[in-house]
Formats: structure tokens, sequence, C-alpha cells
């Protein structure tokens, strides 16, 4: 990989995260008319209103504001809460690593069966078997997280009974339980993921099926698995790297709901949390947090496919 | 002595949404062994397709309705997918078109070469390496073993072909089918790969299928011809009589077509004043990123000019900057140095008022993309008619000047066939009673029977109106046959320009005369010609 | 006009979107004379009916038909889904084919910050955005105006750039053309199909995000008979009530296919092919 790409792809991700707490910044503290007011709500003194202006130092000009709280972050502070009067990054951290575990485990099933079942639709292209999946998947991308989460909260937890409703388990205290309690939020995520991404491996797969190249191989007298797998399946598939990286975000989005209605203590709930309660420095934190995420779920997805596609290491 | 490939009577059809459609019909044809078969047919022949019906490749909507494809005796219509495995790649080997896409982008060349002989022949992977070596090194590759271990991407398109090509002998089959091996290569680079068939064809007595729509390039690599059209072979002949006695219509006109360097077309001569003349001229390709600026130039120190009713043809292979020097001319990308044009200096793009627009006007490559394809014919052509001083009520004599009928007005583009927007194209040219038209590539993507029509129409729309044309062309034996003097560029610079009967003298550039050497006139005619 | 209707319901899928989203903007414009039983009429008696006689699709926790409230809801998401989709198309096509023209460096920056911009996700920017302008189905459909607008800025500058590289407009360059008639004449017409389609296929995002923030306390308030703000109400009644749920989740599902399958029509239809 020559330096100079890999220089410009850091740079990059310094902007993107610059123009990201920009973002999340503006919207937050900067743009609201009256940012205390919005805080403490209409009916609230103008002491309090006072006294919580000056502890978010709101009286300063914005710049300086935007200045202070940046410089903050880059040492690693977050703030402090407004609910809960605690220093708001450990707690956030705490439930990143939940929501990554959530989002790990939904990624690996995700791929474990989209794969799969995209590469089987490709090639039994126009069967009844790829009918099928389609229309499921045309389904499943047209049902929102919140009302598959509910559904499978009636099947499974409400009349099947097999999974817990709600709630969360360390896997560290209780494997069996943990996962127990995990399972329905990641198959929340999973199934839509899975209705997402196996509908572009078919599309890819398709395509690479129908290229010059598999025709070549073919015509060359290779074995069929030989096609399959050496030739077809390693096109195919390099660009699913990209689309999970994309799908990261699309996730990040999901788990902010699928956390709230499985009460998973993870960062999006923390994002609700704060929203509820009006604790800006939670808010921030937390949706820069999940911003960030996703800004380096690109770039690692990024530098992985330049790793296996030789052509974009030379540019 | 049992021929190799024999096909009796086959007839092929897809079914599509409008019904079946025939694309071979009643199908004969026999190839002894070591001999070359080539056969020749324009798009829509069917001759793509006869070659997938060899190999047993066929579209699922594919369905066949009767004949016999016999190789070595045994008829593969039917055959069995397990021993039609075993038959292809090795007995039967396939050189395709274009070799950027028919080699995997992620597989190293010595992979997709060694995978054959480790199939095939059996090889382990280190005896297979070894003699992958060997087989490029058969193929004049220069350090094949570095070669084995680079990717696609990373190697020219001859060396690319090269490596196909060498894929193809190494299982050493009986017959090799040749889809149209040298149409997406250079000219010089395509001449040398027919070099090196002939070679291989004497060291390896294989028999050959050599399919393409350029009826000259094939009678000069195969024994005998076949002719196809819309799926019926209309004739068959050994290769030097086609030429010169064709039996069928359609192949008289095929021949007639052909571009032959000693039949003149152009026969009068120039007026004495330039139309347009440039100066040291540079084209740059300007792409300005956000970390600095990356300028190219496309065209370097241009000198030339053009005068009132000349053809001056420019020639040169791709990436020599013969398409940019067109873009310069015409405002659509940066240049420096100077254009003259009626007395006046141009020196950027801003000098370009609309008398100059339109005196000098453009035709393109490609068919698809020139017409806007939301507009009718009609609008296309009123544009230039109001812009230049025309009139509206001026379309039907337009279109008439281009040979098509007043109703093809009301047409879209897509509602047209390549040869017919192209006229379109010229015809817009032309709304603008320009001085000059810039012929950029305009037949390369048309067959050679549309293309012999359009260049008439070129012709006899000069001798009307008295345009001068800039022909940009990397044929040069079509060039040879309308231009007045002849510019030959290399990589951005001009390496020669001469009047057309001196190509062939002493005072023609070495990279001149390669590339005459590369386009030797179509076999089997009177007058010799250099090659 | 009629040429691309034609052309749309020849396909299964635009013939399918387009009959389903006959019938949403039927119920939309209806409305209230379509709902057997007034959508805000309370009845306690009928409290957590299941389907069947007088409800036919239930009742809520508050003896509310639900089928009436279900078609009246589509009055409140298909206007704010079409809207918001609209707007952010909108400002999204400016920036997006004011960007292909300026090329160059212009370019490249407005995309990288856009890229950047992207790195939130939408519906995380729609959150933030609600919590600045306060809830409301008002203020949700301004919020998902602003997380759709950099996509379609996005896919309008490959559009434009798309288009831009082709020869006719190339041809109207060298002819000396103004940048009005090659933006207005030349480009945009040919930039305004895929637009569309992606467009399209946008407003099924956009019902389902306003769902969801409605789910979430954010968009439409109670007691508005919007989908996803019935979902949340009936969650605490799982168990005894699941109609409650399936209900309001098919019509999203409906209409968002309904979007999805027109989308794809519209891609065969609008793209003018080789009649001959």
């Amino acid at each position: 990989m020559s330096p100079r790409w890999f220089a410009r792809r850091c740079l990059l991700i310094g902007y993107t995260l610059l123009i990201v707490s920009l973002l999340v910044f503006a919207i937050t503290q900067a743009l609201p008319a009256d940012a205390a007011v919005m805080l403490l709500g209409e009916n609230a003194t103008p002491d309090a209103l006072a006294a919580v202006r000056v502890k978010l130092g709101l009286n300063d000009p914005v710049w300086q504001q935007y200045w202070h709280w940046l410089s903050a972050l880059l040492h690693g502070e977050f703030g402090i809460s407004m609910r809960t009067g605690q220093p708001v990054g450990p707690a956030m951290l705490l439930a990143l690593s939940r929501s990554l575990l959530l989002a790990a485990c939904s990624l690996a099933l995700m791929l474990a069966l989209a794969v799969p079942l995209g590469i089987v639709a490709a090639l039994r292209r126009g069967g009844p078997a790829d009918i099928g999946a389609s229309i499921v998947s045309y389904l499943g991308v047209s049902l929102p997280e919140f009302v598959t989460a509910t559904l499978l909260l009636i099947l499974l937890a409400d009349r099947l009974q097999w999974l817990p409703a709600t709630g969360y388990v360390p896997l560290s205290e209780n494997f069996t339980d943990g996962l127990r309690h995990l399972a329905l939020p990641v198959l929340t995520v999973s199934l839509i993921l899975i209705a997402h991404v196996s509908r572009m491996v078919r599309s890819e797969m398709v395509d690479v099926l129908h290229s010059d190249y598999v025709r070549a191989a073919r015509l060359k007298g290779l074995s069929g698995a030989a096609v399959l797998f050496r030739h077809a399946l390693r096109n195919a598939l390099m660009p699913v790297i990209t689309i999970v990286a994309l799908d990261v975000g699309y996730l990040l989005g999901g788990i902010i709901v699928v956390e709230e209605i499985f009460a998973l203590p993870g960062i999006g709930r923390q994002l609700i949390v704060a929203i509820e309660t009006r604790d800006l420095p939670a808010i921030q934190a937390s949706a820069l947090i999940m911003a960030a995420t996703y800004a380096v779920a690109n770039f690692l997805a990024d530098v992985a496919y330049a790793f296996l596609d030789r052509r974009i290491r030379y540019e | 002595m049992n021929p190799v490939l024999a096909i009796r009577g086959y007839t092929l059809e897809y079914e599509t949404a409008a019904g079946p459609r025939r694309v071979l019909d009643n199908v004969s044809l026999a190839i002894d062994p070591g001999e070359v078969l080539g056969l020749v047919g324009e798009s829509g022949s069917g001759k793509s397709s006869l070659a997938w019906a060899i190999m047993r490749h066929l579209p699922g909507n594919a369905r066949e309705r009767g004949g016999a494809i016999e190789f070595d005796g045994e008829n593969l219509v039917g055959m069995d997918r397990k021993r039609m495995a075993a038959i292809r790649g090795r007995r039967i080997g396939m050189v395709f078109q274009d070799p950027a896409t028919s080699l995997n982008p992620t597989l190293p060349l010595g992979r997709q070469l060694t995978e054959v002989l480790i199939r095939h022949r059996r090889l382990t992977r280190e005896a297979a390496w070894r003699e992958g070596i060997e087989l490029l090194r058969r193929v004049e590759l220069r350090e094949p073993e570095a070669l084995m271990r680079r990717y696609p991407h990373e190697v020219s398109g001859g060396e690319k072909q090269r490596v196909v090509i060498a894929t193809a002998f190494a299982c050493r089959p009986n017959l090799i089918i040749f889809d149209e091996p040298t149409t997406a290569l250079d000219v010089i680079t395509g001449a040398r790969i027919l070099e090196l068939f002939r070679r291989l064809r004497q060291e390896t007595d294989v028999a050959g299928l050599y399919i393409s729509h350029d009826l000259a390039l094939v009678a000069r690599v195969a024994d005998r011809v076949a002719v196809i059209e819309r799926g019926r072979i209309l004739e068959q002949a050994k290769a030097d009589q086609i030429f010169i006695a064709p039996t069928s219509d359609y192949t008289r006109r095929l021949v007639a077509a052909v571009p032959r360097p000693e039949r003149r077309l152009t026969r009068d001569r120039p007026g004495p004043s330039p139309v347009l003349a440039a100066r040291g001229l540079n084209v740059y390709y300007s792409r300005a990123r956000l970390f600095g600026r990356r300028e190219a130039t496309g065209a370097r120190q241009i000198s030339l000019q053009i005068r009132a009713g000349e053809i001056l043809g420019l020639v040169g292979e791709s990436g020599s900057g013969k398409s940019t020097i067109a873009r310069g001319l015409t405002g659509l990308a940066r240049f420096g140095g100077e254009i003259l044009f009626a007395g006046r200096r141009i020196a950027a793009r801003r000098d370009m008022d609309s008398g100059y627009r339109r005196a000098v006007q453009v035709v393109f490559q490609h068919p698809d993309s020139s017409l806007n394809p939301r507009h009718r014919v009609g609008e296309i052509l009123a544009r230039p008619l109001r812009l230049f001083g025309g009139s509206v009520g001026d379309i039907p004599r337009l279109l008439e000047q281009v040979r098509l009928s007043t109703e093809y007005a009301r047409r879209y583009p897509h509602q047209l066939s390549g040869g017919e927007k192209q006229r379109v194209a010229i015809a817009r040219a032309f709304a603008a009673k320009p001085q000059l038209v810039i012929c950029d590539e305009i037949t390369a993507s048309l067959d050679v029977s549309v293309q012999a029509a359009v260049i008439e129409l070129l012709l006899a729309l000069k001798a009307t109106h008295g345009t001068a044309y800039l022909f940009i062309t990397h044929d040069l034996n079509l060039v040879r046959q309308i231009a007045h003097r002849l510019a030959v560029m290399r990589q951005g610079e001009l390496v020669d320009l001469l009047p057309v009967d001196a190509l062939t003298s002493d005072r023609a550039h070495p990279y001149t005369r390669e590339l005459l050497a590369a386009s030797p006139a179509p076999v089997g005619q009177e007058t010799s010609s250099v090659g | 006009m009629s040429d691309v209707l034609r052309r749309l319901l020849r396909t299964p899928q635009g013939a399918l979107g387009l009959a389903i989203l006959a019938i949403l903007v039927a119920v939309c414009l209806l409305g209230p004379l379509v709902a057997p039983v007034d959508p805000e009429k309370i009845d306690f008696l009928g409290r957590f009916n299941p389907p069947g006689g007088k409800f036919w699709l239930g009742a809520d926790q508050l003896g509310r038909d639900m089928l009436s409230r279900i078609l009246v809801g589509a009055r409140t998401t298909l206007p704010i889904a079409l809207a918001a989709t609209l707007l952010g198309t909108l400002s999204g096509a400016v920036i997006g084919t004011v960007s292909a023209y300026l090329g160059g460096r212009w370019d490249e920056a407005i995309m990288r910050t856009i890229d950047a911009v992207m790195a939130v996700p939408g519906l995380l920017l729609a959150l933030l955005i609600v919590n600045t302008l306060g809830k409301g189905s008002l203020n949700a459909m301004l919020a998902i105006a602003v997380a759709f607008a950099p996509g379609m800025a996005r896919v309008t500058r490959s559009v434009a750039l798309t288009v831009r590289q082709q020869d006719y407009v190339s041809a109207a360059i060298a002819r000396g053309e103004g940048s009005g008639w090659i933006v207005f004449r030349e480009m945009l017409p040919n930039v305004i199909a895929p637009v569309v389609i992606e467009t399209t296929i946008r407003v099924a995002f956009a019902v389902m995000l306003f769902a969801t923030l409605s789910f979430l306390g954010l968009g439409a308030q109670p007691p508005a008979p919007e989908w996803g703000l019935m979902i949340s109400e009936a969650r605490g009644y799982l168990h005894q009530a699941p109609w409650l749920i399936v209900g309001p989740g098919i019509a999203i599902a409906l209409t968002a296919i309904g979007f999805n399958l027109l989308g794809d029509g519209l891609r065969d239809a609008l793209n003018p092919r080789d009649e001959r």
C-alpha cells in the first residue's frame, strides 16, 4: 500500500471527524436559540437558567464554546452528565462496548447467512428459490426495525416464550443467560441486514457470473467448483466489504431503536435517555461516539478493500 | 482425411419476448486438420453465436433446431456435460476478444495459465509452473518468470493477449477458436499478435476458426474464408479468391467496402488558402484536485495547417493524442500556443467567437452518446440552425443531404441505427455551413459497409459545400483513400506530416513505416503495396 | 407522459407499485369518509376487542377502531414523507448539480464534506435535529429532509457528472452554447430520470424514518393516528392485543413496498430503450 494513499486516507478521516464534531456541536449547542431553555424547559426560573449557562459556558461566543469543547474532547473529557453528575466518558465507553458486542454478533450472523443466501440466489437465478428470497428480502427492507423487533417480541418472547423479552446480562456474569438476552436484539438487527446484504451479494454475484473472465474460465474447461470458488467468489465478495461498512451506519441507526425496545444498555439507549432527560453533554458524547465509530468502520473497510484489490493500491 | 470440425445444417434460435429469433440458419462448415477457416460477418451476423454453439456455452433461451456439430467425429450437440468438460480447454481452445476483461483481475497471470495445465494435463503445481514459463517464452514474452507472478492490470494489452494465446495453446488442442482477438488492440500490437499466430500455427499444426468482422484481416490469416450474413453462410472460398472473385452480392458489397489505399476516392485538389492553422499548439488534460493540480499534456507542439476543401488525415494509435487535438481545436480542452483562423490569432478558449464556432464543427465517435437521447432529431438539428443563421425550414433539406427521409425529424435517437445516428450527427455539423469539420474516429464503431456509406456521404457533402475535413482515425487504409495529406501522431507528438503519396517513400518517418507495415492492403489485388 | 405510464404498467413491479400507491392516495384523499368509524371515537366497552365483528381490525386500548385509525393514519404519514423527500431532494439536487458543474477542486471539497456529513447515520441526525427543534410532525419532516439532502446531493452529482461527460454535452460546448442552455436543456432532462427514480425509493425510507421517529415519541404526537405512534402506544399491551402492532406494521410495510416497487418500475420505464 503506497504511503501516499494511506496518508491521504488518514487526512480524510481526520477531516471527517472534524466535520462530524462541528455538526454535532452546531445542532445541539450552537443552533438552539437558547440552549439553556431547551435544556431546562420553559418553566425554569431565571436563576436556574443563568446557572446552567455558566456551568456549560453558554455565554461565551460560539466559536470559543466549540474550541473548549473540542479541546476537552481531544483530552478524552466528554463533560459531566447533567443527570448523574458523573463524567460522561466512562459510562459512554462501557455502553459502547455493549453496542459493539451487539453489532459484532449481528454482523457475524448476517455474514454467515446473507452471503450464502445471496450466492445461492444468484446461482439459481430466476428459479423459485430466487424469487422467494427476493420477495422476503423486499419485505425485510420495507419494515422498520421497531416493527420487526416488536413482531419478534410477540412471537418469540410472548407466544413461544423461547427468549426473554428485555434486559441485559453481561456475558462475563453468565454466558448462556447473557446470550439469551442478546438473542432477540441480534436477531432483529440481523434480519434486516440479511435482507439488505443478500440482495446486494446476489446482484454482485450475477454480474460476476456473467463477466467475460468467468466465461473464459468455464470455456477453459475448469471444473464448476474451480470456476465458482477461484474465479467468481473472489471478485463478488470484495464489494461485500464496502457493503458491510455502509451497513454499519445503518446498523447504528437500528441499534438506537433496538436497544430502546429491548432495554439493552448500549450507546443508543444512552442517547435516547440523554434526549429524554435533556442531558446536553451526554447527547453530544453519544452522538459523537456513534458517528466516529461509523467513520472508523468505513476507514477500516477502505483499508481492507485496498489490501485485497491490488488495482487500488497503485493509485 | 476427416475434418477436425464439421458443422452440418446447424440451426439455432433464441427465444425472445418478441418471439423466436433465428440466429443461425442451416450452417454448414468444415475445418480440416491444420487448416484455418476465417468466418467473416458484420454485427448481428451470428458469428459469435456459432463460437458459443461449438463450445456449448449457449444462453438459457437458446433453442437448437437441428443439425450437428461434429468434432473429430463426435457430435457435440446433445453431449453430456462431463464429456464436454473434458473437451473444452483441452481439445478445443479459445482466444477471446478483449484480454482486459477475459482475464481475472484478482488472480496472477501464472495461476490462470497453470490451472489449465493442472486440470487437463494433470501436471503438479511445480511442473505446471515450469511449463507455464516455457509457454510464455514461446509466445515471445520477455522475463516470463516475473510475468507469471504479475496481475493483468500490470501488463499491457499485447502482453495480456499473448498470455491468453499461451493458455489456449497450452494443452495442445486440435482446434482453437479465435473470436476477434486483435480488435481490442492497437494496430501495431495487433499485427505482431498475428505474426505470432502465424508462427505458432507452423509449429503446432493446430486447426483454427478465426472469427472477425474484418475481411481484409481474415484473408491474410486464414486458408479459407466463409462469409456469414444474418445466420446464413453465403459463400466459402479460398482466402485469395474471395477478394478477386466474390460470388454473392453481399460479399461483393463487403469487398467493395473494404478500404483499399490504392483505390483513391478523392480526386480533387485543395484550395491554396488555409482555413485553419495551429502553431505550437499544446493541449492539456487538467485534473485539478484538492491537493495539488495534476496536469498532463495530451498533445505537444503541434503545428499544422488545413487548406480550403482539403482532407487532412490524422492517424495514430490510442493514446497518441489525436482526439486531444480535436478537443483543443473545438474549445473542449485548455490549450497553449495559438490557432490561426480567418486572419485572427486565437490564443485561448474565450477568443473562439461565434464565427469560429460556426466555421469549425465536430462529429464524435460514439453515435450513442453524441445525440441527446431526450431530444428528437428535429430539435437536435434546429438548434445549430437557429444559432448559426439558418431556419427551422432547412431541416428537411439537411436530412435529405444525409440521405435520411424527412420523417426522421420526429424520431428519438434510440429509434435510429448506429449509422443513422452518425448521419444525424453529420447533418448537425453541416447545419452551420462550416468550413472545417473535424471527424473524430466517426466510423470506428460502425460496420464496414456502413462505414463505406458514411465516407461516401462525407465526400458528397464536400463536393457540394467545399468543406475541409480533419479526419481522425486509426485506420490507415481508410484514410489513404480519402486524404490529401496525412499527419501521424505518436505519444502526443506530431511525427510526420506528408502528402499521401509520399507515405510509401523514404521521406516517411520510421514510425510511419511501422504503421504502414502493420496495416497491409487487402490480399488479392493487382497493384502491390507496402507490407 | 402517457408513454412513460404505458411502459411502467408493462413491468410487474411498476404495475403493482402503481396499484398500491393509487390505493394509498385514494385513502389519503378520502380519509375519514372511507373509515367505517370515527377514528377518534373512544369506546370503553370495545377496548381490546380482537379483529372481527364491529371492529374489522380490532380495537385498541381506548376502544378506537384500528381500521379507521390506520386508514386515517395515511393522511399523516404520506404527505409528510413526500414533503420531506421532496425537500431533501431539491436541496440535495441543487448542491449536487452545482458541485458537478463547478468541477475540479470545489467539487472535491464539497463532496468530501458531504461524505463527512454522511458519517452521521440518518436516524441519528434526524434525532439530533428534532431534539433541537422540538417534537412534532413538522419538525420531524424537516429533520428527515436534512438527513436526506447529503445522500441526494451525492446521487445528483454522480448522475450530473456522467451526463456532463457525454458527447452531446461536448457538442453543445463546441457549438459555443451558454451555461444556461447546457445545464437546463442538455443536461437536466437526462439528469431528472435517475433522480426521480432515486427519490421515489427514498420516499419509502422517509415513511419508515418518520414512523420510527414517531415511535420514539419525537415525531407525531398523541392522539394522532400515526402508524409508528400507534405501535409505540401498543407496546404495553403486546400480550393481550398483538393485532395492535400487526395492523399498523403492515400499513407501513405496504406503503414502503409500494414506493420501492414504483421506483424499480420507473427504472425500466424511464430509460429510452432501443426499440427497433
